[in-house]
This record gives structure tokens, C-alpha cells and sequence, in this order.
């Protein structure tokens, strides 16, 4: 498991940031979907609520951990974004971690909310996806690289 | 007598390596299902019981624990995996080898409160991590003159509890009030399964144990707000008319007569009770009849895979064994019957104690080739899947169907 950066972890924590769950089926097709209750556990690891035991999230997670295939959770707000490569480590169908994740879910969509299962993401790797901090990198990296000729002309 | 076998067995690891397309959660289940499991004391003193709770693996999926512990399971003929702690977290181990963690599923809110009666609540309905088992009868009649299933240890299981109350069978009171406090926990079951020893009655056509059951579905169904509710009745094999009953009369969703063994002859033999009263095919026209109650998808039926190979009678070769369960999915499948396996452990009170059991590499077969019959034929597994049930490595595999 990596520590992750603080920004990246108030943003995990922040009920209104954009987060975005990234799963492979078995014919390696992406499924890519917004998953809110995406956040950060005391210990370091990810966790979020899957509603359907048979959405295709919930299956190619399935797949991930019996697999050791990898996922990847994308956040953001305003500027700045995220995203983390990720191993699926447990599945929670009961125990604290699961009755927190319920309660949560009935206190923001309702009494009929529910909830089939908690997955635990351990994070292996992450970086910073904002837009200016990317280019930045890749500037440093070599300027005359990603850059159009009408750039550079000479002002006159 | 069978002989111990003394030769190192294959590790659920270089089976693993052998099925890479095979998911090492599951080997590693049915292996601990296999060669069973022990709780060190540290376990045992950490959960303050001396029959712990279901085993739930990473994954999700469970490893029941043998219940009535291991004096009705027997001993142990193959290396047991052990269940010890490592850094405060509850771990399985092959001899000292550490393979990974797990844990063991919680008490639901219910367990320690009394009904109105004063009976124990835990004493009338077991929690599984998903699932709420109501043993409504808990003696099985086909033991009396010794038509018991040869593999079976269900009396001995309950015999003490029985001795403690002097009775055999569940007050649908207790029940109904169990039920309805176990509904307070939010997200705590996802089903209702209800089961008990077969009972065939004066009659010896089970009219008392068909209607036992539709009291108990009744008073169950009270605590729920629609017409029907997830839930599955494990029975001897029905006929139509009573099927019929069960289903207009309650909220039952699946059924799942076990047929136990699917060859015909070896059914004869492990199962001479289930033979006498009812038969191989009274049992197979029980689920194809029930299919046409309940619906295609509805209707389940399990095997104890393994013990079609016991001594004398069984089958000699794995492959054998593994066509005969095959083509019994195949059948059934075709008429919208779901076959799931379990695995047999010979256990102590049983007729086939110390027999030996088949390899880990046979239910790695029997699991793969069950679950593609079944999807060949467009069978899903709702009532028996890794959280409805948790038996069953065959259904566990259609978690990424």
C-alpha cells in the first residue's frame, strides 16, 4: 500500500468530489462508472458500496480480486484530479465496515436505500491527473514534445 | 476398513496452479470444506464459543463450520487447515504455513434475547453471514431402522439440544418473534431458509411434514409486507399436490428437495430412507413438478459430491463419478432444475465414517463442469449463490457470469 498525498486524500473524504470507479470485464472491456460512496478508510485503503450484486462493477471487482487484476478510482473537483491504480482486497457482506456503509446510504438516499456488499481497494499507486500539473510534468520532461510549431514562432 | 492415506496430498496451491482459469478463492474453499478446519485456542478464547461461526474469506463467500463440532464431525483423516490468529487478525494456515486472512461472521443483533417464552432466540433460527436457517424439526425419522442417509449425522448434530428441551420440533410462536426481531438489523440477511428431519409421517406420505412447513412459512410471512419473500424450503421430495399447497398457501420462493446422489442405484444405497418413501424418480418428478409451480430458476437440488465413490458400491474412478453428476446437471438443467454440489466429509456418526474422500482436483472438476451445464442452459443461482447459501463452490463461480 502507498500513502497517498493529502490533497488527494481530502478529496476522497470530500462527499462533494467527483469519484469514478474503473473495472475490466473478462475481455479486458473497460466499465467505467460514478460510484459517490468512493472513500478513504482509517487504515489507508479505499472503500466504496456496491447496491447490485450483479451490476458489471460488482462483477468485474468479483473477477479483480479472484484475479489479481487491477482497478483504478478517479476524483476530482473543480481543478484538480486524481486517479489511483488499485488491488481489490475484500469483499465485506456483514461486519462494522458494511453496517457503516448501509447507514450511510439510508441517510442520504432514504429509508429504502440498501446496500449488497463494501469493497475494500488497497492502493498501489496514484498520481496527479489536474490538467496544469500534468503539463507542467511533461514541459519539465522535454518542451519540444506535445507542442505545436505556431507556439514557438518568433513574435514580431 | 479403509486405510488412512499417509501420502502427502496435492496443496490447494499446485492445484491452483494446475486451473489457472479456476479462482484460487474457491479451490482454497472447497479444500477447506474437504480436508476440514480447526480453531486453535486462541481463536476459540477471542470468540467465547466453542462452535465459531461461519468462516468468511476475502472474497465474500463463506466456509460453514461443522456444526455439533468435532465430536459429531469426527476425526480428521486428511490434514486439517488450522485457524489461528496472526497480529490480532484471524488467519488460515496450512501446518504453520500462513495462506491468507479471513474472518468469522458476526452475531446478528438477535442472538442472547429470549422470545416471550423465554427460548433463546439463537436456539431457534442460525445466522449464516446472508442468510437465517430455521431447523423447524430436528429429527430425521428415516434413522429408525436405520434407513438414515449413509453419509447423514443430522441426529447426532441435534441430539443434545433435543435431550436439553425434550422436543423435537420448533413453536411457531418462537419463530415468528425470532424472525421479527431478526428483521431489525438492516442489511443483516438476504433470505430465509427453512429445513428439518424428514418426517413421513403416519400416512408415510409426508402430509404431517408438508403441513408442518406451511405453519411455519405462515408465521414467518407475517413479518414481511408482500405476497412472497426471499426465501427456500430444503425437503424431502413433495408431491405435485403438496407443492401446489405450499405454494398458494405461503410466501415460498425456491425449493430444493435434495436428491443427494445422482446415479440411480447409489441413491438406492447411501439413501435407503429417501429410497423406501419416496424413490429416485418420485424425487426427480418432485423438481420437475415443482418447476412447474414455482418457476424455471426456482427449483434447486444439491448433491453431497464425493460420496457416490464410498465403499463398497460407489464408483470406482473419479471420471466415473464426475460423468454421472454431469449428466444428472445436464438433465435437470434442461428442465429448469439448478443440481449444486457440497462436499462430503465422512463424518463421525455417520455409516460412512472413515471413508475416504476424492481429491481436491475431483470438486475443481465438479464445480467448473456444474456451473458451465448450468449456464449453458441459462440457469442463474439467486437463492443458492455464495450469499443466499455459501455451500456451494459451483455457484459461487457465477459471481462473474
Amino acid at each position: 500500500m502507498i500513502t497517498l498525498p493529502q490533497e488527494l486524500k481530502t478529496l476522497l473524504e470530500d462527499n462533494n468530489a467527483i469519484k469514478v470507479l474503473g473495472t475490466v470485464d473478462g475481455d479486458g472491456a473497460p466499465h467505467v462508472v460514478f460510484k459517490d460512496s468512493i472513500t478513504l478508510l482509517e487504515d489507508g485503503n479505499i472503500a466504496y458500496a456496491e447496491e447490485l450484486d450483479s451490476s458489471q462493477a460488482n462483477k468485474n471487482m468479483v473477477r479483480g480480486i479472484w484475479f489479481d487484476k487491477l482497478v483504478s478510482i478517479t476524483v476530482g473537483k473543480g481543478k484538480k484530479s486524481y486517479q489511483v491504480k488499485a488491488r481489490p482486497v475484500k469483499c465485506a457482506i456483514v461486519g462494522p465496515l458494511f453496517r457503516d456503509f448501509l447507514a450511510r446510504a439510508k441517510e442520504q438516499r432514504g429509508a429504502d436505500a440498501d446496500v449488497q456488499s463494501v469493497w475494500i481497494i488497497t492502493p498501489i499507486d496514484c498520481r496527479d491527473q489536474s490538467r496544469e500539473v500534468r503539463l507542467e510534468e511533461e514541459r519539465k520532461k522535454d518542451p519540444y514534445y506535445n507542442i505545436h510549431l505556431d507556439r514557438l514562432k518568433a513574435e514580431k | 476398513m479403509i486405510k488412512i492415506n499417509s501420502t502427502k496430498e496435492i496443496s490447494f496451491k499446485d492445484i491452483a496452479l494446475r486451473y489457472p482459469d479456476f479462482p484460487r478463492f474457491i479451490i482454497l474453499k472447497l479444500d477447506l470444506y474437504r480436508r476440514g478446519i480447526v480453531c486453535t485456542d486462541n481463536i476459540l478464547e477471542r470468540m467465547r464459543k466453542n462452535v465459531p461461526l461461519p468462516l468468511v474469506l476475502r472474497d465474500g463467500s463463506s466456509v460453514l463450520s461443522v456444526l455439533g463440532g468435532v465430536g459429531v464431525a469426527g476425526e480428521y483423516l486428511l490434514e486439517p487447515y488450522k485457524i489461528d490468529l496472526l497480529d490480532g487478525k484471524v488467519g488460515i494456515f496450512d501446518g504453520e504455513e500462513f495462506l491468507d486472512e479471513a474472518d468469522f461472521s458476526p452475531d446478528p443483533q438477535f442472538y442472547g434475547k429470549k422470545t416471550s417464552r423465554g427460548t433463546p432466540m439463537e436456539s431457534i433460527a442460525q445466522a449464516r453471514p446472508q442468510r437465517l436457517d430455521v431447523w423447524v424439526y430436528r429429527f430425521c425419522h428415516f434413522w429408525e431402522g436405520g434407513n438414515q442417509c449413509r453419509f447423514c449425522a443430522v441426529n447426532a448434530m441435534f441430539k443434545s439440544g433435543v435431550e436439553s428441551t425434550g422436543r423435537v420440533s420448533l413453536d411457531p410462536k418462537d419463530i415468528s418473534e425470532t424472525i421479527k426481531e431478526a428483521l431489525k438489523e438492516p442489511g443483516r440477511f438476504s433470505q430465509v431458509t427453512v429445513t428439518g428431519g424428514a418426517d413421513p409421517g403416519e400416512d408415510q406420505k409426508f402430509n404431517s411434514e408438508t403441513q408442518r412447513y406451511i405453519e411455519v412459512l405462515q408465521v414467518i410471512g407475517e413479518n414481511f409486507s408482500g405476497s412472497r419473500f426471499p426465501s427456500q424450503l430444503l425437503s424431502c421430495g413433495l408431491s405435485k399436490k403438496q407443492l401446489k399447497r405450499i405454494h398458494s398457501e405461503t410466501g415460498l420462493l425456491s425449493y430444493c428437495p435434495d436428491i443427494e446422489v445422482w446415479d440411480k442405484e447409489r441413491f438406492a444405497w447411501i439413501c435407503p430412507g429417501k429410497e423406501k418413501f419416496i424413490g429416485w424418480d418420485g424425487y426427480v418428478r418432485s423438481m420437475l413438478d415443482a418447476v412447474e409451480i414455482f418457476g424455471s430458476g426456482r427449483v434447486y437440488t444439491n448433491i453431497v459430491a464425493g460420496c457416490e465413490m464410498a465403499e463398497p458400491h460407489g464408483f470406482k474412478t473419479e471420471d466415473e463419478a464426475l460423468k454421472s453428476n454431469l449428466e444428472g446437471c445436464e438433465y435437470l438443467a434442461k428442465r429448469g432444475v439448478s443440481m449444486m454440489s457440497l462436499v462430503w466429509r465422512p463424518a463421525r456418526a455417520s455409516l460412512f465414517h472413515r471413508q475416504k474422500q476424492p481429491s481436491l482436483d475431483y470438486y475443481v472438476r465438479l464445480a467448473k463442469g456444474l456451473h458451465d451445464i448450468r449456464v449453458a442452459y441459462g440457469l442463474e443461482i439467486h437463492s443458492d449463490d455464495y450469499k443466499h447459501c455459501g455451500n456451494h463452490a459451483d455457484s459461487d463461480l457465477c459471481r462473474i457470469d
